[in-house]
């Protein structure tokens, strides 16, 4: 493989039972590369995210991680989701920790530092997404907007080499979309590889390198930003982006 | 103090002090029931220091003359002096249950967090475990004991770094028993709290790398423990009372004891009235530490009473 192909995704097919939800999905990513993926739902966007750390197991096709065949049955799974760091539509945070728990327990265990250490990274990475002033909050006591930010620390603190977002402000008030939207553009600005699956199109036309277009598990069209969503070549995208144009 | 706001009328600032004489009635029963049962532990203890060994702590005889010179109380002297003279027993008795209810608490608890974890996460072991929590709770506790006494004469084999523990070896036997029935009862509790954890926190552990044990360990369990704490309280109840059936397999527990001396005075009414003031000092006992074990552990944020 060359170089540049990051993450290589080729063919990717993935059935629920007799269900097709993948359909020989195809795409590439450069390193700090920030793709979009959209599509209404259904479309098996999210299920294409889950299948790069395997938390879905796609049946057929390959994904090349940084030249490693994640889909390969001798990969240590564990090993893969350390290195990719994920954030979720439902915040997913522990609920009986703090934000500074939530976010050193990856470092602690799974990393294996000292809990003065993790302890210390957490605080960076609370810091880094400005919530220095809610360490010992705990999920309950969080605003949405709080939650989710703590959820991308989480992720960041295990200092991973590609981010995964599941439709990180789908659950969110839309006053708090902006707090969350603000601490991703920072990453962009890092250089952060980024596979962000949401329906802030704002967000997609400002930062990603390359957008896709899903519909019933297929790749209907892919292609940067401006020219996927001024010319779209397919009217199934057109007809997508109206919809969704029409709700904002 | 549960209240933010200060009572503000008469009828409010009543009910108020009512709750905190009531209280305090409560805490002062307690502290009487645990320092009576404890001082007895520790007079048999260190071989009769304070008192002679089954001498109750106060004398009858006392009791009796200090009553008798009280109107309207002197009726039931000697009554008062007929219990104050079985107190020893009772203590003896009611000690023993409550070492026996706290010993297979603690080793039921170890192994039904394993016993649950299995049957909600496991796939092969979750069917060992089904078949275990059903065969313990489908089948009568009594016959259980019968069978590990009578059945498999297990109090002989009572290992020798255990025997001499307890006065008698059969009470290994009682412990082993409501240890492995109590265990499939915590299980079931404990399964259905584990059930409530939210599948987000399991593939939020998972996503960081987490081993599915080690998301167990460390994001299940800690909620679901929590969570666990009423339904679980039940059964730390219900240990305390079904204990009483350790009497049948020859434990001189508490009931055991009380059905003894109820068979020689033929004072029925009155042991068994004692008797059940005895299991109703330990069960209000437990449920209030438990809400107050509840309480420590809450997850801030979380549960229904919390200020602002």
């Amino acid at each position: 493989m060359s170089d540049d192909d990051f993450l290589r995704v080729a063919d990717v097919s993935k059935w629920y039972g007799d269900e097709q939800v993948l359909e020989d999905v195809s795409f590439e990513m450069d390193r700090g590369d920030v793709t979009v993926l959209i599509g209404p739902s259904g479309s098996g966007k999210s299920t294409m995210l889950r299948c790069v750390n395997r938390l879905a197991e796609a049946q057929e096709g390959s994904i090349l991680l940084d030249g490693e065949e994640v889909l390969s049955p001798d990969l240590d799974v564990d090993d893969l989701r350390r290195e990719v760091g994920m954030v979720f539509q439902g915040f997913n945070l522990f609920a009986h920790l703090s934000a500074r728990g939530n976010v050193a327990l990856g470092p602690r265990r799974v990393l294996g530092l000292s809990d003065a250490d993790a302890g210390e990274r957490a605080e960076e990475q609370l810091d880094r997404v400005g919530l220095a002033d809610q360490l010992d909050s705990y999920p309950a006591e969080l605003s949405g907007g709080q939650k989710q930010r703590v959820g991308i620390a989480r992720a960041l603190a295990m200092e991973p080499k590609l981010m995964l977002f599941d439709e990180p402000t789908s659950a969110l008030d839309p006053e708090l979309i902006g707090e969350v939207l603000e601490v991703m553009h920072g990453l962009v600005d890092e250089g952060m590889t980024m596979l962000v699956v949401t329906h802030e199109m704002s967000f997609a036309r400002e930062v990603a390198d390359e957008v896709v277009f899903l519909d019933e598990g297929r790749v209907v069209e892919r292609g940067p930003p401006d020219q996927l969503f001024e010319r779209p070549d397919e009217e199934r995208t057109g007809r997508f982006l109206e919809r969704i144009a029409s709700h904002d | 103090m549960a209240s933010a706001t200060r009572p503000t009328t008469v009828r409010e600032r009543v009910a108020e002090s009512d709750r905190s004489v009531g209280r305090l009635l409560l805490v002062a029963a307690g502290a009487l029931f645990w320092g009576w049962l404890v001082v007895s532990w520790v007079n048999r203890w260190v071989g009769g220091v304070l008192v002679p060994v089954g001498q109750p702590l106060v004398p009858p005889g006392a009791v009796e003359a200090t009553l008798a010179g009280v109107p309207g109380l002197a009726a039931y002297a000697a009554d008062a002096a007929f219990v104050v003279e079985l107190t020893p027993e009772f203590a003896r008795g009611t000690w023993l249950t409550v070492v026996i209810t706290a010993v297979s608490l603690g080793l039921g608890f170890v192994i039904a967090v394993p016993l649950a974890v299995t049957r909600v996460y496991g796939r092969v072991s979750a069917w060992v475990s089904l078949a275990y929590t059903e065969l313990l709770r489908g089948t009568p506790l009594l016959a259980q004991l019968f069978v590990l006494y009578y059945g498999l004469n297990l109090a002989s084999y009572v290992p020798g770094a255990l025997s001499g523990v307890f006065a008698r070896n059969v009470v290994w036997v009682a412990i082993l028993g409501f240890t492995l029935n109590g265990a499939a009862y915590q299980a079931e509790y404990i399964r259905g709290a584990l059930e409530s954890v939210e599948e987000g926190q399991i593939t939020a552990g998972r996503a960081i790398g987490l081993s599915k044990l080690e998301t167990i360990y460390y994001v299940v369990l800690p909620q679901g423990l929590r969570y666990a704490i009423p339904s679980w309280t039940n059964e730390f109840v219900y240990l305390i009372k079904y204990s009483s059936l350790a009497a049948f397999i020859t434990v001189p527990e508490l009931y055991y004891r009380a059905d003894q001396i109820a068979s020689e005075t033929f004072r029925y009414t009155l042991i068994f009235v004692l008797t059940g003031v005895m299991y109703l000092a330990l069960v209000l006992t437990a449920s209030k530490v438990m809400a107050r074990v509840e309480g420590a552990v809450a997850i801030p944020g979380l549960g229904a009473e919390r200020g602002e």
